[in-house]
């Protein structure tokens, strides 16, 4: 005998798929989707890509020192912040911090400072010490730090506790529990996740020129708001290929790693 | 009864120590890069020592924020980064569940490779570089945003779908296939139902991420919170800024705390 066909739960399912259209339809009408519009400006659209093709490659040169910058902020913004991040991230982990409320307080912390993207610190820092190079590796540190201690400290809550426990039977205290039987556990991931955030922030340190916190941006912004459009390819030509290259590293480091 | 072995013999002068040569050679080259950096960038100690009171300064502006100004401005600001992840996701999400089944490389061998290379290429691209070529394109607004977010989620979520496709146990494919269904016919009854939840799972994520990406994009003219924030800087009403800053950090813990509890959900199920 056949087995009754199993019958799908209908109001659990009209009840989401009815949400999922009312949320797209609100969406699409906040934003203004419009087709007819979209007709419309898609001639300016095509004209503005003949525009920017080819890429002015006689601005290459100019773009080395920029380039560079970008790279120096997101060296900084890595170091300053993967060290940061360990304590952040052992405070954080269930099984290593001292007490509930501490635990706690880090935890929100750790929270917080993730649900700000990296330009809204890059503007604040922008703000607070002037344009320029210094505001962007500020930036990326908090950033460096939100993305490195979630990762780390969800690590280090999965590791082998007999080693830290024998070392507080052996008389060490919390600190030398932490540093000789917690973190080394946990190394490979550090590395690794260190190097996940090098890749980010230089992705990140593109942009934050754009709020004027140093590096290629802010050649990108000048060009764009001139409408320069075969520059502002070329720029992003450049920081294509940068971004695969240090993709390529620390790719090659992460796997000789593991 | 046998004798209890003798422990090894250890001396404790001639302990093994470990391997230096390597970790003492990749501290010194990062920090030579590392202070290298910082001389570059005219990074000097002077300039550190004004940093504290700089933040300092600026956060005591800070206060008392101006709530009037964030439930007038900010808030629908906030809304309409909501509505930009949203229809950036769908849009992510319909372009990539086809891309992600033809990107599978046990059922699409072939296909598969030119798939990965379509959503490295997408994944390549930040949005807000996207959103700089959207915006004269589309005119300036929410729309050129949410295309933006779009086109680069699909990179990604192409990428993770066509994982899981991987993972799958495909006993099930044959099983469809050797009953005479055709290979589509095995797409809709044997790997669809298996891999949605997870995949929706992942568009849930996706959505999380968009929503803080679609929250800077207004710093290029693209909708959203972003420009709200930027302006209020730049014209020093550190009070507006506050109320920015306090909106979008409450309502993406909401969403997140939202988004996650329905994943954890969708997966157990």
């Amino acid at each position: 005998m056949i087995p009754a066909r199993p019958s799908p739960n209908w109001p659990l399912w009209i009840g989401v798929v009815g949400f999922l259209a009312a949320m797209t339809v609100w969406s699409a009408y906040g934003i203004g989707f419009s087709a007819s519009e979209l007709a419309c400006n898609i001639a300016g659209g095509t004209r503005l890509l003949e525009e920017s093709w080819p890429p002015d490659f006689g601005f290459l040169p100019r773009l080395a020192g920029p380039m560079m910058e970008t790279v120096y902020i997101a060296i900084i913004g890595t170091v300053v912040g993967g060290i940061l991040a360990i304590p952040v991230a052992v405070l954080a982990a269930r099984n290593l911090t001292p007490n509930r409320p501490t635990w706690f307080v880090d935890r929100n912390f750790m929270n917080i400072l993730r649900t700000l993207p990296d330009l809204f610190w890059a503007m604040l820092f922008a703000t607070a010490v002037g344009f320029g190079p210094v505001a962007g590796a500020l930036a990326l540190t908090v950033f460096t730090v939100a993305v490195i201690s979630k990762l780390y400290s969800e690590s280090l809550e999965s590791i082998d506790m007999g080693l830290p426990e024998a070392i507080r039977a052996a008389g060490g205290n919390w600190l030398q529990m932490i540093q000789f039987g917690a973190l080394p556990q946990a190394m490979q991931q550090y590395v690794s996740y260190a190097l996940y955030a090098f890749e980010l922030n230089i992705r990140a340190s593109v942009v934050l020129g754009l709020v004027g916190a140093g590096g290629i941006g802010m050649i990108l912004e000048t060009q764009r708001a001139n409408f320069e459009y075969e520059r502002v390819t070329m720029i992003i030509l450049a920081v294509l290929v940068a971004v695969l290259i240090i993709e390529e590293i620390s790719e090659s480091i992460r796997k000789r790693l593991t | 009864m046998t004798a209890p072995k003798p422990p090894v013999s250890i001396d404790p002068l001639k302990r093994p120590g470990p391997p230096i040569g390597f970790g003492t050679m990749v501290t010194f080259v990062i920090g030579v890069l590392f202070f290298g950096s910082l001389a570059a960038i005219g990074f000097t100690p002077d300039r550190l020592i004004e940093v504290p009171a700089g933040v300092a300064r600026v956060l005591s502006f800070f206060w008392p924020a101006d709530m009037a100004y964030g439930w007038d401005r900010v808030l629908p600001a906030i809304v309409e980064s909501i509505q930009i992840a949203w229809i950036g996701t769908i849009i992510a999400a319909i372009l990539s569940l086809p891309l992600a089944l033809i990107g599978s490389r046990v059922l699409f061998p072939r296909l598969a490779r030119g798939v990965k290379l379509i959503s490295a290429t997408a994944r390549a691209f930040p949005e807000i570089l996207l959103a700089i070529y959207f915006v004269p394109i589309v005119g300036l607004g929410a729309f050129a945003g949410a295309l933006a977010i779009g086109i680069s989620s699909v990179g990604m979520l192409t990428k993770l779908g066509a994982e899981v496709v991987d993972s799958l146990d495909f006993g099930t494919v044959e099983a469809v296939e050797a009953a005479g269904g055709s290979r589509l016919l095995a797409l809709r009854w044997a790997v669809l139902p298996a891999v949605l939840p997870e995949i929706v799972a992942h568009w849930l994520f996706r959505f999380e991420l968009n929503i803080r990406a679609s929250a800077v994009l207004g710093v290029v003219g693209a909708g959203g919170v972003g420009g709200v924030l930027l302006n209020t800087l730049r014209y020093r009403h550190f009070d507006k800024a506050a109320a920015v800053l306090i909106l979008t950090i409450l309502v993406v813990l909401l969403i997140d705390m939202l988004s996650g509890e329905i994943r954890r959900r969708i997966i157990r199920s």
